[in-house]
């Protein structure tokens, strides 16, 4: 006995409905998560229908252009979101089911049903559906348009799930997922470049906008959207050829789900570590200190959290350089530039450490059974200190060298540097604080959507705003004077940054050490 | 007798949930201790509670006559803990966790580093030494767990379910070491819902069912003349019939082919 296709299409909706359902039984605040995805899902929806139908005012050929790009985009966000968050949908990952004595073709009904169905399917199905209103042109257009759309739809969801599926294996070995891990952190990036492409002023719009549709018009998508625009024979070759990829990408779909549900993974082959004695271990007096600057290097290396965190930092100021230095004339320039932007990779730098036992997680209750005073919290903090300190010292040297030669103003690189060193200080001491005021959990794999365990989104967020204003008002003293000239104030810079840091930890010691119990609940909830 | 650790009206409530409602837990010197119960019956959150992990509503808890919550530097020197579920830093590899615990501690390098490689033999982990604790199994985390809740050679180890997820070669292991170290007159209290080893292993059994100690004494005081499983199902009121009610259905063979 065997469920048809109908019945299995129809249980395996209901599943995924009673799984979203479920998810939001009793708390609070992932009711009103749903309430915000509910309303942001709407809001894209109607905007992204509203959007297509517009393109009707363009020309028809550059309205078939945007069509064409708009299309490969929905696909290629299908393609890729759902690796990022991997983990966010509970039927996502066909292992779960491979217990159940179900045939490959009930397995694929059901997981392409239980994708479609959703908050967000249903939003692309409208947003798809949108360029019915805005390509086509004639009755052959709207029914080549609904064939169009529905076939885009399917083939997002067959795509999505073909990509996820051979790749399970992968994410679940944890190599995989670190990789995954950091990938994340090149999605940001590009999604940076339409915004520094637009800063620099590189080519015209339209221009590109052919030439990239000329391209994309050949690939599945950009076909789909090229029938509804053409609405003629031509149109329904386009359509043949997308219901054949679609057929295809759901037979290799198959393929791939009938081996990942027997292919174990082999996460449990493991390569060794190299042992080594660092830097921490040469220089430091052996002790409690040195452990914790030991055990943080391997960190900073291993954790693929802390690689996101350094890298991001990283990028965000050197973007951020490109947008400031860019547009000519209005573009700052010289000393105030170098200054500023080394000034803001202290501050991206230091907001690390504003949650400082967050990554430890549910593992810090190792520490907590060997903490006994205040003074040993301050020791850890300060170990952590110590290592974050001996990477961002020589790094915002080199950047404030780099930036004094992009600028021709060498000189400026000195007060630069110092008042960035400061500001690190700073940052540190504020964020020592916070770490024990506001901690929350890290979550193991972060995902381009949320840094925080489910429910501490809001904590998150007043931690990492808490840590800035914090580190604004006590850098401000320090940073304005330099940028305004008065360079000086650069040589005092160290010392109050070491000051500030001082007594950052002071303060975290007496608030964090009597809160330990607390802290190591905030930091080990499940994610 | 002399009093490794002992509680007075321990207390915990997680919203309306009362989880420990008032545990009086004793457990002398030297023994081999097992603190046993249902799941749910607040075992966890006792020993949290005891090892200064999670802060009681009420109560008392001392470990050698010092009280935890207010002689922290004296008990926190004097105790090991494995906890429940077990998280370690994931990101170093067995050997460094060992060294970053003993350093930690104050423990000089050397001493450490002599310590360790000791303990990586005894728990037959010498091998799996550099991977990352993140790549071990569950036997290999408990036993690497083990280790360092020992290295600094404790008055009292507290663990919570050693021997849950671990084979039988591993966990002979475990015993082992844990028989050498109540040899020598240092206190051992862990939890399980597994009879047979509490049984086999203590000397000391403390019953717990529904955040309240129902039975405490040494093991034969306790099971008096009955399996130490016979006893508890009737201390903690877990035999309800043979079962036999419903379910008739299951194990019948099935005549329509699926």
């Amino acid at each position: 006995m065997s469920l048809g296709a109908g019945q299995t299409a129809r249980l395996f909706a209901q599943l995924k409905i009673q799984l979203i359902a479920g998810n939001l039984r009793g708390d609070a605040t992932r009711k009103l998560g749903f309430v915000f995805t509910l309303l942001a899902a709407s809001v894209i929806a109607a905007g992204g229908f509203l959007l297509m139908t517009l393109i009707r005012l363009a020309p028809a050929d550059v309205a078939a252009d945007i069509g064409v790009v708009a299309f490969t985009v929905l696909l290629v966000g299908w393609a890729v979101v759902p690796l990022l968050a991997f983990g966010l949908d509970d039927t996502l990952d066909p292992s779960r089911l491979s217990l159940f004595p179900l045939s490959t073709r009930e397995l694929a009904i059901g997981l392409f049903t239980s994708s479609a169905t959703g908050v967000w399917p249903l939003a692309t199905l409208v947003v798809t559906a949108g360029a019915i209103v805005g390509l086509a042109g004639g009755a052959g257009g709207i029914l080549l348009g609904v064939l169009a759309v529905l076939l885009q739809f399917a083939l997002c969801l067959v795509v999505s799930r073909l990509v996820t599926t051979s790749l399970s294996g992968a994410l679940r070995s944890r190599r995989g997922r670190d990789l995954m891990a950091v990938a994340v952190v090149f999605v940001v990036l590009l999604a940076q470049l339409p915004n520094l492409i637009v800063n620099r002023g590189v080519g015209d719009l339209p221009a590109m906008l052919a030439a990239t549709a000329d391209v994309l018009r050949w690939t599945p998508p950009g076909l789909a959207a090229h029938a509804i625009a053409d609405g003629g024979l031509a149109g329904l070759a386009d359509l043949a050829v997308v219901a054949l990829v679609v057929l295809l990408a759901g037979w290799l779909w198959i393929k791939a789900l009938a081996r990942a549900l027997v292919t174990s993974d082999a996460s449990t082959q493991a390569a060794s570590v190299r042992r080594s004695s660092g830097l921490a271990e040469r220089f430091l007096p052996d002790g409690p200190l040195a452990a914790v600057v030991a055990k943080e290097f391997k960190y900073i290396r291993r954790d693929p959290r802390f690689r996101v965190g350094w890298f991001a930092a990283i990028v965000v100021t050197v973007v951020l350089g490109f947008s400031l230095s860019g547009t000519g004339d209005s573009g700052l320039s010289g000393p105030p530039l170098v200054i500023g932007l080394t000034a803001m990779g202290a501050l991206m730098i230091s907001l690390q450490s504003g949650n400082s036992f967050g990554i430890d997680g549910r593992s810090l209750w190792m520490n907590a059974v060997v903490f006994g005073s205040e003074r040993d919290l301050r020791t850890d903090l300060a170990g952590r200190h110590l290592a974050t300190a001996s990477l961002a010292v020589p790094l915002l040297g080199l950047l404030a060298i780099a930036l004094g030669l992009f600028a021709g103003d060498l000189a400026a690189g000195v007060p630069a540097m110092l008042a960035a060193w400061g500001l690190l200080g700073v940052g540190l001491g504020v964020g020592a604080v916070t770490s024990v005021v506001v901690p929350y959990t890290v979550p193991e794999r972060l995902n381009a959507f949320t840094g925080a365990a489910p429910g501490q989104g809001g904590l998150a967020f007043a931690g990492s705003f808490g840590a800035m204003i914090g580190t604004g008002l006590l850098g401000v003293p320090l940073v304005l004077p330099v940028l305004l000239g008065l360079t000086w104030v650069s040589a005092v810079a160290v010392p109050y940054g070491l000051l500030v840091a001082w007594g950052g930890r002071r303060l975290a010691g007496s608030i964090g050490y009597p809160r330990l119990p607390d802290l190591l609940a905030a930091v080990s909830k499940s994610t | 007798m002399v009093e490794a650790v002992r509680t007075d009206a321990l207390y915990k409530r997680f919203g309306q949930q009362v989880a420990v409602a008032g545990v009086d837990l004793v457990v002398p010197a030297g023994s081999f201790a097992g603190l046993v119960g249902p799941n749910g019956a607040g075992k966890t959150t006792t020993l949290s509670m005891i090892t200064g992990l999670l802060r009681p509503d009420g109560g008392l808890a001392e470990i050698g006559g010092f009280n935890v919550w207010r002689d922290p530097v004296q008990v926190k020197a004097r105790i090991g803990v494995l906890p429940e579920g077990l998280r370690l830093f994931e990101r170093l590899s067995g050997r460094e966790l060992l060294h970053y615990n003993g350093r930690l501690r104050g423990i000089p390098k050397a001493d450490v580093e002599q310590r360790a490689e000791e303990l990586l033999r005894v728990m037959d982990l010498v091998k799996s030494a550099d991977k990352l604790v993140v790549d071990y199994s569950t036997g290999m985390r408990k036993k690497i767990g083990l280790a360092a809740a020992l290295l600094h050679n404790p008055d009292v180890l507290f663990l919570d379910e050693p021997f849950e997820g671990v084979d039988p070669v591993s966990a002979n292991t475990l015993t082992e070491v844990l028989r050498r170290y109540t040899a020598s007159g240092s206190t051992v209290i862990f939890s399980s819902h597994v009879m047979d080893l509490v049984e086999r292993l203590c000397d000391w059994v403390s019953v717990m069912s529904g955040g309240h100690i129902v039975a405490q004494g040494a093991l034969d005081e306790v099971r008096a003349g009955r399996t130490l499983n016979q006893a508890f199902l009737e201390l903690v009121g877990g035999s309800r019939g043979s079962g036999d009610e419903g379910l008739s259905w299951l194990g019948a063979k099935a005549e329509d082919g699926r």
